[in-house]
């Protein structure tokens, strides 16, 4: 017999955006239940686990996260076990090799914490270059959200106007700004000496003071895969407090369909646990927040004879418009040491190289000084050499030292040819895996070309690079937009200003999903910002109700 | 200074004092004697032939289990190795490295690599020896951070760093 659960709010994804929503629906007295399709662990095992990798590890970025049988995710491993869950076609499918992590606490677990926020032009792409589309509300309407966002996650930033971004602010950062490491300082001045300015960013991270219970950044260089003590904004730290103020979190309970009902109101949903027992959900408001990739997917799967397109798609924009920031890296070699590995792992970008009057010719890119310790990398480089001795240690400082990665991440145009769809390939479950097709177009390309490639040569060549070597194959930034894209218009988006799916008035698909634009910066804050203005909308709605 | 400083600065002079104490012995004993030991002394001799800086005995223990140094193929080398160091008269690694044979030297690889990685096989699947003990981590221990260990403190870093030339001593 099928069992049930139920509460007000149904939360599937416990990440950034179901945690912020959860919290403010149990603040305003609703009762909240979170399912989260992977395990519950502690911050201690990913340590553990992470410190017992192997040093050629170092790259893989997911390794102290192993997926489980029944909630998978990209593993990078091998080139095998990379290619095993997300399906991946078109001229660009390696770039859409998406990291993120199916674990209670979602993919804040191995963020940077960066939080970048939009610009008011980021916003307007259509009227002001004439390409992508135009938000459905402009900054002004955003800003409030941005600074609460802020202010739910601990976001440290600099208090000097010059050096924030935008500086359209209606409050100061909750903290101030991290120091500079000696990298990113010689990256910062070599960028001034080019009239271009390297900002300090703005972070999830808690500086100088304690904050929201967690401890000051001690500069401990591993955000990514996972902060040690704490001092990043994980959901780690909220999931405790949800659960103080009385919500209710399921763990390995992967929901692979929402039912519609009378009105198309979604009247539940269903999980699976991993031994493939199914449970039936029911709530007043669903909001289903389990990422760019997994909630398309979810709504696809969940086609019915209302919704023959699948939930929330009779624009047959979802899953379309799938959106990242395509990434290229300079390796640089440099004849003076700049030294990573002192601070955090990201800790400042160039953004003004992200607007221009060229945005209706291609895109703008972010540029960044990549600050995670380069010892390992450069001991194993060094090794292999057959150095021994006195040399062996001169030229592993040196290689750790004075080699450098500069990044830089493009603005991606949201296109509908851009498109998740279900594999007819079936994980453990019996659940399709998504199939992605990408291609990041001739506005990217064109950038790489002759705007971003050129100009990382010359700030690297300003840093006092004697070798600088650009990829051409673009990567992932793991910012995964535009799936359930958001707009005023029924006929081409999915969710209204305030994520509510258009075809279902107790449905929400708050995200990175939702942005109409991806812009050039991280895209978690504006992400947060979403979800709080969503679950303001639907406290709205339950009160009316 | 609190008491808990106090104590930790006793125990680390005291630290101090035995280990110069006993590098003080090793110096003077012939390294011979020491080779002369069983398979794990004489590994722990050779690596601290092959590798000038202060080695842990359990991770030289658990390096020499996961290399099989006590198997024949492997012992072989570690004997031409303490052989050959001692036909140089050798006290560092540098005055009998290049007069090895070519397996010997890629014993001698091994056994430094393993020091410096942590790991014997760098491979994806491999069971990590040693993390905040590698060697790797030394050359730049002065400014870099082991990622998930601190050497700050809240806001503590800064741009400064030291010169490339100003090795650590490790």
């Amino acid at each position: 017999m099928t069992q049930t659960e139920s509460a007000d709010i149904i939360v599937v994804g416990t990440g950034v955006i179901g945690c912020l929503i959860a919290e403010q629906l149990l603040d305003a007295g609703h009762s909240v239940l979170m399912l989260e399709a992977g395990p519950r662990v502690e911050r201690w095992q990913i340590v553990e686990k992470y410190r017992n990798l192997p040093p050629v590890t170092v790259t893989n970025l997911d390794a102290a996260y192993p997926p489980s049988r029944w909630a998978p995710f990209l593993d990078s491993t091998s080139a095998t076990t990379a290619a095993d869950y997300l399906q991946l076609e078109g001229p660009n499918a390696r770039a859409y090799r998406q990291d993120y992590v199916r674990y209670a606490g979602g993919s804040t677990w191995h963020w940077a914490g960066i939080c970048w926020r939009l610009t008011p032009d980021d916003m307007r792409l259509k009227s002001l270059y004439g390409v992508g589309r135009d938000w459905a509300f402009d900054y002004a309407t955003l800003e409030p959200y941005y600074t609460r966002a802020e202010y739910a996650m601990g976001v440290c930033g600099p208090s000097d106007p010059d050096l924030q971004w935008p500086p359209i602010r209606s409050k100061p950062y909750p903290m101030g700004r991290l120091p500079f490491g000696p990298g990113e300082q010689k990256f910062t001045d070599a960028a001034a000496r080019l009239g271009l300015k390297n900002l300090p960013a703005a972070q999830a991270r808690n500086s100088g003071v304690s904050y929201d219970t967690r401890p000051p950044c001690c500069g401990n260089n591993s955000c990514i895969p996972v902060c040690p003590i704490g001092a990043k904004y994980d959901a780690a730290s909220s999931l405790p407090r949800i659960e103080a103020k009385g919500g209710k979190i399921l763990v390995n309970a992967v929901v692979y369909r929402i039912e519609t009902g009378t009105g198309n109101q979604v009247q539940a949903v269903h999980y699976f646990d991993p031994n493939g027992q199914s449970t039936r959900v029911t709530g007043k408001l669903f909001v289903i927040a389990c990422n760019g990739i997994e909630t398309p997917k979810l709504l696809l799967m969940s086609a019915d004879t209302r919704n023959p397109r699948g939930v929330a798609n009779s624009s047959d924009q979802v899953g379309r418009n799938m959106m990242d920031q395509p990434k290229l890296v300079a390796a640089v070699t440099l004849a003076e040491p700049a030294w990573t590995g002192v601070g955090p792992v990201q800790g400042s970008s160039i953004m003004q190289t992200s607007q221009g009057a060229f945005r209706s010719e291609h895109a703008g890119a972010l540029l960044r000084f990549n600050n995670m310790a380069r010892s390992r990398l450069g001991a194993m480089q060094a090794l292999k050499t057959g150095l021994v001795g006195k040399a062996l240690d001169a030229e592993i400082r040196r290689l750790s030292a004075c080699t450098a990665e500069l990044t830089l991440e493009h603005e991606l145009l949201p296109n509908p040819n851009n498109r998740l769809t279900l594999s007819s390939k079936k994980d453990a479950l019996g659940i399709p895996k998504p199939n992605i097709y990408y291609d990041v177009g001739p506005y990217v390309r064109k950038s790489a070309e002759i705007y971003s490639t050129p100009l990382v040569k010359q700030l690297a060549h300003e840093m006092g690079a004697t070798d600088v070597k650009v990829t051409t194959e673009f990567t992932n930034s793991d910012h995964i937009m535009g799936g359930m894209i958001m707009g005023a218009d029924p006929a081409d988006s999915v969710v209204d200003v305030d994520c509510r799916a258009h075809d279902h008035a107790n449905l929400f698909l708050p995200g990175g999903g939702a942005m109409t634009t991806a812009g050039c910066g991280n895209s978690t804050l504006t992400m947060a910002a979403l979800a709080l203005k969503a679950a303001d909308a639907m406290v709205a709605q339950l009160a009316h109700a | 200074m609190e008491e808990s400083n106090l104590n930790a600065l006793r125990v680390s002079r005291r630290l101090l004092l035995v280990s110069t104490a006993l590098a003080g012995l090793a110096a003077a004993q012939p390294w011979w004697i020491q080779a002369a030991a069983a398979s794990d002394d004489r590994f722990m001799a050779l690596s601290r032939l092959l590798i000038p800086h202060q080695l842990d005995p359990e991770v030289g223990r658990r390096i020499a289990a996961a290399l099989h140094a006590d198997s024949a193929p492997f012992s072989n080398q570690v004997d031409a190795l303490l052989t050959l160091a001692r036909d140089k008269k050798a006290a560092i690694v540098e005055d009998f490295f290049p007069f090895a044979s070519d397996e010997a030297k890629q014993a001698a690889l091994q056994i430094i690599s393993a020091w410096y990685l942590g790991v014997v096989d760098n491979a994806p699947d491999a069971k990590n020896i040693a993390y905040e003990l590698a060697l790797m981590f030394k050359p730049t221990s002065d400014v870099m951070t082991i990622p998930t260990y601190s050497i700050s403190r809240p806001n503590g870093w800064s741009a400064d760093a030291p010169p490339l030339s100003i090795m650590p001593v490790f």
